[in-house]
């Protein structure tokens, strides 16, 4: 699949969810799979995209791209703003809290972290470059 | 795909049907459906998922402002959620605050 370039802005989640699926599905990842990679992309495309606004800082596109090996599937996402690795941020608190005493802070990147085989942040040449991986199905 | 809300109140049960894909872009929507929820004031509230294909944490975060905004008396039930809605609602202890239904339960949603 070729690396597609989209606007940082909340319109583009859907884009990415389609192209994310499209991967998952060459990669001939289950269903339950496919939906966690999906929502870890968009969990991380969403904080890039509204941390930026917040700031002011918004980097005006995000990079997506897809690598296909043979045993593991990486979408990496790439976006040219302030340095910003969802693992720096906090942790949710409370998840066994009452909802009316929940912190809102930290779901996005937890759901994003545990619903993906491997996820690794790099900040390169400028670039904040988060990368997903999930194992392929063992070859028939 | 796209998202889509619709609520009605019928005898003090606010019901909200989802469908489509709950993410950051749609929860104002959502949001917006809760707040009208919310000016009529139900003694419970029934989020009918069984057409809601996806949900990210800023529908969970509606789910929240929903908690906080109606209170500790107004239970919230989940109706018919896809299983890897309900699996999302599961791993981030939300199952612990709504009453999860595989089904519409009248009998338990409308009870006096």
């Amino acid at each position: 699949m070729d690396p597609v370039t989209v606007p940082a802005t909340l319109d583009s989640l859907q884009w990415i969810g389609r192209y994310v699926l499209d991967a998952a599905a060459r990669a001939g990842l289950d269903r339950s799979r496919a939906y966690r990679l999906r929502l870890a992309v968009d969990e991380v495309a969403t904080n890039i995209i509204t941390h930026g606004a917040e700031l002011g800082t918004a980097s005006p596109t995000i990079g997506l791209s897809a690598r296909l090996a043979d045993d593991a599937l990486t979408i990496a996402l790439e976006d040219s703003g302030p340095a910003y690795d969802p693992m720096q941020l906090p942790k949710p608190e409370g998840l066994d809290r009452p909802l009316e005493e929940r912190q809102l802070g930290g779901l996005g990147v937890y759901l994003a972290v545990s619903a993906v085989d491997r996820f690794e942040y790099e900040r390169v040449d400028g670039c904040n470059r988060n990368l997903f991986s999930m194992v392929r199905p063992a070859a028939q | 795909m796209g998202f889509s809300a619709t609520m009605q109140v019928t005898e003090g049960v606010a019901k909200i049907t989802l469908s489509g894909e709950l993410d950051a872009e749609a929860a104002p929507a959502f949001k917006a459906e809760i707040e009208k929820a919310i000016t009529q004031r139900p003694r419970r509230l029934a989020l009918l998922l069984d057409q809601l294909e996806y949900v990210a944490s800023a529908g969970l975060r509606v789910l929240i402002f929903a908690k906080q905004k109606l209170g500790g008396d107004v239970d919230i039930f989940v109706v018919g959620a896809q299983p890897a809605v309900a699996e999302t609602l599961r791993l981030t202890g939300f199952d612990y605050a709504v009453v999860m239904l595989k089904e519409y339960d009248a009998a338990q949603i409308e009870a006096v």
